[in-house]
């Protein structure tokens, strides 16, 4: 359909249903967002013995989340005075656009996806490496120490772990012939690529908790250190948007670890009676689970070992792991 | 002239690629101007994607992102906090460089307006990764390992001389 769409001739009518679609997806992923800080907050509850949020929404506390976003947006608008006013207003748009153009080439089922482009997987990561200007500058641009502290470490930090989570899927791509995301699900028919590629699953696991700022690897807004990091300054919508992005990329992470190494909507056991989409939202589940499991479990790094880990261990692994990866694919042939 | 969705998403990007360059050098923060050059990079990408090679807008986004961030990095650590560079200018000089200007952009027309460029039709949007890769690993197999020789003694260079400062320091103490 979308493809029908994209060779069509532009007009308004045209414009109107790519608006109408990127809103759905809009609102379907703020969705997720909304429920993915409440059962963040719920699995960390019950992890620390806790009860999570039990008051707004009933028992459950299924309106927290929308009391929040909802006191965010009433909240007074608080530029200080000392801030370089552009940059201040200019970053959390810059954070967050990308974190939403990656979610366009994703492929959520063999038919729910938007571009289908041959070099899916490279654009992912691309885009999604600008968020790291967005904080940066949010960093800068708040004059304040910590928040230009926390920035640094949000640009440190990214850079070095984006190059083991390339090297870490270069693996998948040597074994499937191709950056695209639909032809790596496709590939994926006889056995995920968690199990041909364990080693590469595990860097990119690793690598990608440090591209999303999580707990241990939330060093740019370690909160007993930096007080917030990054966006110290920021307040009500803006604050808002620098949370948003960082929940769309959980989102679109798990996506992307659900499509690359956990064979996206294809059913395990020959089980096909159950619709793709059902699958693929239960490993994404999943995902996101371990995500939430680990930030309640593990302590922060420390920022020197933090770069050591990346650059000494999970840089070298995914290296021996690609030449691993390529020997293996000469002996047994393709 | 029609209208195409490609004619309109190229004047868009062109233009925020031209604005990028020119705010680049009228800004007067060292923070602003690498604003302006990251939306002059991401316009060029997409001018790439236009021309259907993804492969190398990914890989232009992937490589400069990381490349403006270090730019951003130095900016930051090496001019001073508050710094603007201060603007010069005479009356006769601005009125030679609008003279030069000038006539810079008549020789660009003059060279540009008739300029044939035969359209040649080729199979390069295809499967563009792929043709790279291949064109890489056979035909342009030497130059690539040169280049990576050359990335690799960059390399150890920069670490050398970060490790001879290191050495300094712990003499000193």
């Amino acid at each position: 359909m979308i493809e029908d769409l994209l060779q069509s001739s532009p007009g308004w009518a045209n414009f109107g249903i790519f608006f109408l679609l990127a809103v759905v997806l809009l609102l379907v992923v703020l969705g997720f967002v909304t429920y993915g800080i409440l059962a963040e907050r719920k699995v960390m509850g019950f992890m620390q013995l806790r009860h999570g949020p039990n008051q707004v929404g009933g028992r459950w506390g299924l309106l927290q989340t929308v009391a929040d976003v909802l006191k965010l947006l009433l909240k007074e608008d608080i530029i200080p005075k000392a801030v370089d006013r552009p940059l201040f207003i200019l970053a959390p748009v810059i954070a967050f656009a990308p974190s939403f153009m990656v979610l366009a080439t994703l492929p959520f089922t063999d038919k729910f996806q938007f571009a289908d482009i041959g070099v899916g997987l490279l654009y992912y990561i691309a885009v999604s490496g600008l968020t790291v200007f967005g904080m940066l500058l949010g960093g800068w641009a708040s004059n304040n120490k910590y928040a230009l502290l926390g920035g640094m470490r949000a640009a440190a930090q990214m850079i070095s772990y984006e190059i083991p989570l390339v090297m870490s899927v270069l693996g998948v791509i040597l074994l499937s012939g191709s950056l695209n995301l639909n032809e790596i699900v496709a590939r994926q028919e006889h056995g995920w690529f968690m199990f041909l590629q364990p080693i590469g699953f595990i860097v990119f696991f690793i690598a990608s908790i440090a591209e999303l700022n999580r707990t241990p690897f939330d060093l740019p807004e370690s909160e007993n250190e930096l007080v917030a990091g990054f966006h110290v300054e920021y307040s009500g919508f803006r604050w808002a948007f620098f949370m948003l992005s960082e929940y769309v990329y959980l989102f679109g992470m798990s996506t992307l670890i659900t499509v690359v190494f956990l064979g996206g909507w294809l059913a395990p056991f020959g089980l096909t009676f159950i619709p793709g989409a059902i699958w693929f939202a239960l490993k994404f589940s999943v995902v996101v689970f371990v995500y939430i499991w680990l930030r309640s479990t593990l302590p922060r790094f420390r920022a020197d070992r933090l770069m050591e880990f990346g650059w000494k261990v999970l840089l070298p692994i995914a290296l021996a792991n690609i030449f691993l990866t390529a020997i293996l694919k000469t002996i047994f042939g393709a | 002239m029609i209208f195409t969705g490609e004619f309109l998403a190229f004047m868009g990007l062109a233009l925020v690629a031209i604005i990028g360059g020119v705010l680049l050098l009228n800004l007067n923060k060292v923070i602003h101007m690498v604003v302006a050059l990251i939306f002059t990079f991401v316009a060029i990408a997409g001018i790439y994607v236009l021309l259907s090679a993804e492969f190398v807008a990914a890989v232009q986004i992937l490589i400069y992102s990381g490349a403006i961030t270090i730019i951003m990095l130095f900016g930051i650590m090496l001019t001073k906090h508050d710094d603007e560079s201060e603007a010069k200018s005479g009356k006769w000089r601005k009125l030679f460089l609008f003279l030069g200007i000038l006539g810079f952009a008549f020789a660009v027309y003059i060279g540009i307006y008739n300029f044939n460029v035969e359209q040649v039709p080729t199979k390069l949007h295809e499967n563009n990764t792929l043709q790279i890769g291949e064109a890489l690993y056979s035909k342009y197999i030497i130059p690539f390992e040169l280049t990576s020789v050359l990335l690799l003694v960059a390399l150890v260079g920069s670490i050398i001389l970060a490790k001879n400062d290191k050495k300094k320091e712990a003499d000193k103490e």
